[in-house]
């Protein structure tokens, strides 16, 4: 190898050496229920610590000023204790079987030059975002509102792979599994399913890349799933396995885990639980701020700019109104560039405080189709979180 | 670049070398833009590399001593950390024992009946509140 391939090579690893850590994570202690850790992962940049085994990593708020959520930053959720940490392209095949004329082995270089690529601006969104929020609050991962993530995706339709797979008729499902393996024989593997009409929209895709590199190991590479509009759930990661099937698919993760009431946005109350629930699916509409942050510092007199982001399951947000005195008087806020109808959309409102003193503000988002958030939200796992938020700051 | 054998082993040493634990000192610290931009444009798609390997961090959990404890560390932190305890809010008995059962019957944890109760007592003892005033009859599946 001559220098300038070595030099090469340096450059290629680099990458690994700048995000990879030492097999001793840095985190600060925080005391029981109050964690309030950060660590560093493989790829990843530091992000705040909820669980280390299985990985669940949040993204801190200042990263959602920009409007594709950087790859090392985005958020990690896994479920099972066998994550993947090594993949071998050279030998690494999806396959595509079951109910089809034409079983398919495809590596992720026949991915990228056998088929047409797409490029997709879509918000993935953990169906705990914001779970700490909940009142009772509810087991499970503590999120704040950091479970989400908006990033530019760039794959092969499943439209397409089905098609080359020639499905026969009777289709009715399609299930997906990604590389992570339960940790016992008694455990259900992460096993999920879409219709095969959804499957077929031509917008559920294999992503490749995510922001137009390669995904990150804790992010799902080589190839993860992407279901625009709907909750991280469906967004298999490390995706090695498609079947179709001609009767509905059935395990754990849809039948018992990620379920929702079957009534206006998941709700339920604590003292009558829902009996009849059904599989979490399209995203509601939501809005986070994003500045003001909890410890920046504001005045009277001087004029700040609030800014947040948007989004909802597709229809596109519409409005984004705001409050600066706790709901009583309500303004619209300034919408950027719409990105895509799966992005999220960035909201500003500039706001001068007139005197010292604490203010509570809010803001609502609306979609095209008029669903807006809600007042107020329960349900026993801790999904969907769409309650208007309120950000109660000092002026000082 | 299409390294030759040697180029081969030699990339997989660096990388070895690099993923293990030779080069944590690099700390992105939070606002650093430009640190990340250089880091994402080191990231940009490498056709050459087809081993991705890394190596995920151990967090030595430090876990106070209580009734139960033994049979937590045997049944539970097989397959996951004790954060998934500490995480939490503060629950009641009621809500830590719905846990432990949803584990063993709805996951598929290898947990005895005995191990439930003192696997709650634990968990109540190092995390729990002292009223029951949560109580729930139904256990919450999925996260």
């Amino acid at each position: 190898m001559n220098r300038r391939g070595f030099l090469q090579l340096i450059g290629a690893t680099g990458a690994a050496a700048l995000t990879s850590s030492c097999n001793r994570f840095t985190s600060v202690a925080g005391t029981i229920s109050s964690p309030a850790n950060l660590a560093r992962f493989p790829d990843k940049t530091e992000m705040i610590l909820l669980t280390d085994r299985a990985p669940q990593l949040e993204t801190p708020l200042h990263y959602f000023r920009q409007d594709l959520t950087p790859n090392e930053a985005f958020f990690v959720r896994w479920h099972l204790e066998g994550v993947p940490t090594s993949v071998d392209l050279r030998t690494f095949r999806l396959a595509v079987s079951g109910h089809v004329r034409q079983p398919l082995q495809l590596s992720v270089g026949d991915l990228r030059s056998q088929f047409e690529p797409i490029s997709i601006i879509a918000v993935n969104q953990c169906s705990g975002n914001s779970r700490s929020f909940f009142e009772p609050r509810v087991p499970g991962g503590q999120w704040k509102h950091g479970a989400v993530g908006n990033a530019k995706w760039t794959g092969v339709p499943l439209k397409s792979i089905l098609n080359r797979a020639n499905v026969r008729s009777g289709a009715v499902d399609v299930s997906f599994n990604g590389l992570d393996a339960p940790p016992l024989p008694s455990v259900a593997d992460f096993v999920k399913s879409l219709s095969i009409d959804h499957a077929r929209d031509g917008e559920v895709m294999v992503a490749y890349a995510m922001n137009d590199q390669l995904l990150p190991m804790l992010n799902g590479f080589p190839l993860r799933l992407v279901v625009p509009g709907w909750y991280g759930t469906y967004w298999v990661k490390a995706l090695s396995d498609i079947t179709v099937l001609p009767h509905v698919f059935s395990n754990f993760w849809t039948d018992k885990a990620y379920r929702i009431p079957n009534g206006p946005n998941g709700t339920e109350s604590p003292q009558h639980l829902a009996n009849d629930t059904v599989p979490i699916n399209r995203f509601n509409v939501r809005s986070i701020f994003v500045r003001p942050e909890l410890d920046e510092a504001l005045h009277p007199g001087i004029s700040t700019e609030m800014e947040g982001i948007a989004f909802d399951s597709g229809y596109g947000i519409r409005r984004v109104e705001v409050s600066t005195d706790g709901g009583a008087t309500w303004a619209d806020a300034r919408l950027d560039p719409d990105m895509g109808k799966y992005s999220w959309r960035r909201w500003r409102a500039a706001w001068t405080p007139r005197s010292r003193g604490a203010y509570r503000l809010m803001a609502r988002a609306t979609n095209a189709v008029g669903d807006t958030q809600s007042e107020h939200q329960w349900n026993r796992s801790g999904f969907m979180w769409n309650v208007i938020q309120q950000l109660d700051v000092k002026v000082a | 670049m299409t390294p030759k054998p040697t180029g081969v082993v030699l990339l997989f040493a660096l990388a070895a070398f690099l993923v293990g634990c030779g080069s944590s000192s690099h700390v992105v610290k939070e606002g650093d833009h430009e640190a990340n931009a250089r880091m994402e444009s080191m990231r940009d798609f490498q056709p050459d590399i087809s081993v991705h390997t890394i190596v995920m961090p151990h967090d030595e959990p430090v876990f106070p001593p209580g009734p139960g404890r033994d049979e937590f560390v045997t049944a539970c932190v097989v397959c996951h950390s004790p954060r998934y305890i500490t995480l939490q809010p503060r629950f009641s008995r009621t809500t830590w024992m719905d846990e432990v059962h949803k584990m063993k019957d709805v996951y598929g944890a290898h947990i005895t009946d005995d191990q439930v109760l003192k696997i709650t007592d634990y968990l109540v003892s190092i995390n729990g509140t002292a009223d029951a005033a949560h109580a729930r009859k139904h256990a919450r599946y999925g996260e």
